[in-house]
């Protein structure tokens, strides 16, 4: 006998089913929560109310593409809520001191990619810990809106076409929705299929294998930073332009709902397992939940106290029910 | 030190690898202190030595996982500088790593093809990874049911194995490997030791570092006791017995205590 024993393979069904279990969980639960809201008010089903929801989901499905390279890795990036503020109070600023806002949208974006990289620096090549780094970008990023809006919301004049990216329709689906839609193509396409999300998943699974692998864990490591920078620039615009000004008070707390968005769907916190379409579910799981409790009438004061229990009670399920009921045989969660 | 030059198949002039005067600290601990070690094409060289004795280090050094403090490195002959791992798989240098090194939540194939992925376009190739995968398993006679399950779904022994297909699959010169046995089951080290004598017919260069001092006497050519970050000794296989290594591992003060309680079970992990 000079083979190694290999044990008799299971079924593969139940492995399927072990593997795509967070999905089909989230996917599960994303069907109850519209269904329940659908009973509880007419109108939530109707499609402009649906196209309303996807349109307040964009700025945070578009960043949770993002955030879901970065928990992969293993890392988080608290600081996303404070770079949307300050790009959205910047577009605001730089449109009414008379820069052409089709310069403005890439100064933007630039500048969003550097703050991203500026902190992945300090995460992927000085070793200090991307909570403790973005933790800081936190509180400084909002800081310098604050600092350069004195606080006061900055208009943005209605006649110009930059608005049209917050306000805009094409083909009947809002504009914010159509950029979610290829940031989400684009993340998909990315983490499954190309060489950068196959390094991704494999240093969050074991960052020193990856790099006796040969793979420049350093550059990857910074460059998802730059990716949440990106996507939390493209956010801020896209927030500036629906609501037509610039403030540092804009995506308070947007952080909590991306990450919820992207735990929701099964990336692990741990990292090394990432799924795109869990974070598209996830993120309008929690639209739904937003946009449902307003039109059943919930006193808004209940809302955060019930979409929290909500979230909770989903990664409960995800982690306790769901995954055990599929995959009675998985060995490692 | 370069005593015994006539290895199995040293025809070429100079040694495949040469390592001169390798010093490496951490911190205040001096981990090796000046090592020579050589390589011949073809053969396997037994690392051998007490826990912490330096021959996890040495090989990191030559696998270019750590970089050394001092001393040299040369590939026939040729002075080499490893700044990373990436830099010794250029000269077909491969290691499998004590802790395996794999991705627990990546499929089999993907694990066997980690940082030199094939690809499509933009995209990675699938189907040639598949293809490839089976190839490279059936190659070395390793029996794995399923290339898209994960890694982490894997037994200890087949996860083994992996680690070292990966490391032989790609045409190595030198192929490391540390403690590739610890963890396997009596059928499992056969097949490893199996491997290797295959691996060295196809002269392929092995260095083996074990616990398992029976082993070596099955695969080994020569064998170079370390002791606290200096090679103390080296042997060729046909002209030394356990009694002699045991002795040299331990050191000439303890061996009449050592000797028998070692010769039984060959030493913890």
């Amino acid at each position: 006998m000079t083979a190694y024993t290999s044990r008799p393979a299971g079924s593969r069904l139940a492995d399927m089913l072990a593997t795509h279990a967070q999905l089909l969980s989230i996917a599960g639960f994303f069907l109850i929560m519209v269904v329940i809201f659908s009973v509880m008010s007419p109108v939530f089903l109707t499609t402009g109310n649906l196209l309303n929801v996807l349109r307040q989901a964009a700025p945070i499905l578009i960043v949770a593409v993002a955030m879901t390279f970065v928990i992969t890795t293993g890392g988080i990036d608290l600081s996303v809520g404070s770079t949307v503020a300050l790009i959205n109070a910047l577009a605001a600023i730089l449109i009414q001191f008379g820069i052409p806002w089709q310069a403005v949208v890439p100064a933007l974006l630039l500048i969003g990619s550097a703050v991203g990289a500026a902190q992945g620096w300090f995460i992927a090549y000085q070793g200090i810990q991307p909570f403790i780094v973005t933790l800081a970008g936190l509180s400084a990023l909002r800081g310098i809106a604050l600092l350069m809006t004195e606080g006061f919301s900055v208009p943005i004049p209605g006649g110009i076409g930059f608005v049209q990216i917050g306000r805009g329709w094409f083909a009947g689906v809002p504009a914010p929705a159509w950029i979610a839609v290829v940031a989400a193509v684009a993340g998909f396409l990315a983490l499954t299929g190309m060489r950068f999300g196959r390094y991704v998943t494999a240093i969050g699974a074991n960052q020193e294998a990856a790099r006796r692998a040969g793979i420049p864990t350093r550059r990857i490591l910074l460059s998802v930073y730059v990716l949440t920078g990106l996507a939390s620039a493209v956010a801020g615009i896209v927030i500036a332009a629906r609501l037509g000004s610039g403030s540092s008070n804009a995506a308070v707390g947007l952080e909590l709902d991306v990450i919820a968005a992207v735990v929701l769907g099964g990336t692990s916190l741990m990292g090394g397992r990432g799924s795109i379409l869990g974070t598209i579910l996830g993120a309008l799981t929690i639209a739904v939940i937003g946009n449902g409790l307003i039109l059943a009438h919930v006193s808004p004061f209940f809302t955060q106290i019930v979409a929290g229990a909500i979230i909770l009670l989903a990664v409960w399920l995800n982690a306790r029910v769901f995954s055990r009921l599929a995959a009675g045989t998985r060995r490692r969660t | 030190m370069s005593a015994e030059r006539q290895g199995a198949a040293s025809a070429a002039p100079d040694p495949r690898i040469s390592m001169r005067g390798i010093v490496k600290r951490f911190g205040s601990v001096e981990a090796l202190r000046g090592v020579d070690l050589d390589l011949h094409a073809g053969e396997c060289l037994g690392l051998v030595g007490d826990n912490a004795a330096g021959k996890s280090t040495l090989t990191k050094i030559l696998s270019g996982a750590y970089v050394p403090d001092g001393g040299e490195i040369r590939v026939n002959g040729r002075r080499v500088d490893f700044r990373n791992p990436a830099d010794a798989r250029v000269h077909r240098i491969e290691m499998v790593y004590q802790d395996l090194s794999l991705c627990d939540t990546i499929d089999v194939a993907g694990n066997l093809f980690l940082g030199r992925e094939p690809m499509r376009g933009a995209f990675l190739d699938r189907r040639a990874m598949r293809d490839g995968a089976r190839a490279m398993l059936d190659r070395l006679e390793i029996k794995i049911p399923r290339l898209d399950a994960l890694v982490a779904q894997l037994s200890g022994g087949q996860r083994q194995a992996i680690a070292i297909c990966r490391a032989a699959a790609f045409d190595p010169e030198v192929l490391i490997m540390d403690e590739p046995t610890s963890a396997l089951a009596v059928a499992e080290v056969e097949a490893v030791l199996a491997l290797i004598n295959r691996v060295k017919a196809s002269g392929v260069s092995v260095v083996l570092i074990t616990h398992r001092l029976q082993d070596l006497f099955r695969v080994c050519d020569r064998i170079a006791v370390m002791y606290e970050g200096v090679k103390v000794a080296e042997r060729r296989t046909a002209e030394t017995d356990l009694q002699d290594l045991v002795s040299l591992i331990v050191g000439e003060k303890h061996v009449s205590k050592a000797a028998g309680a070692a010769a039984g079970p060959g030493g913890a992990a």
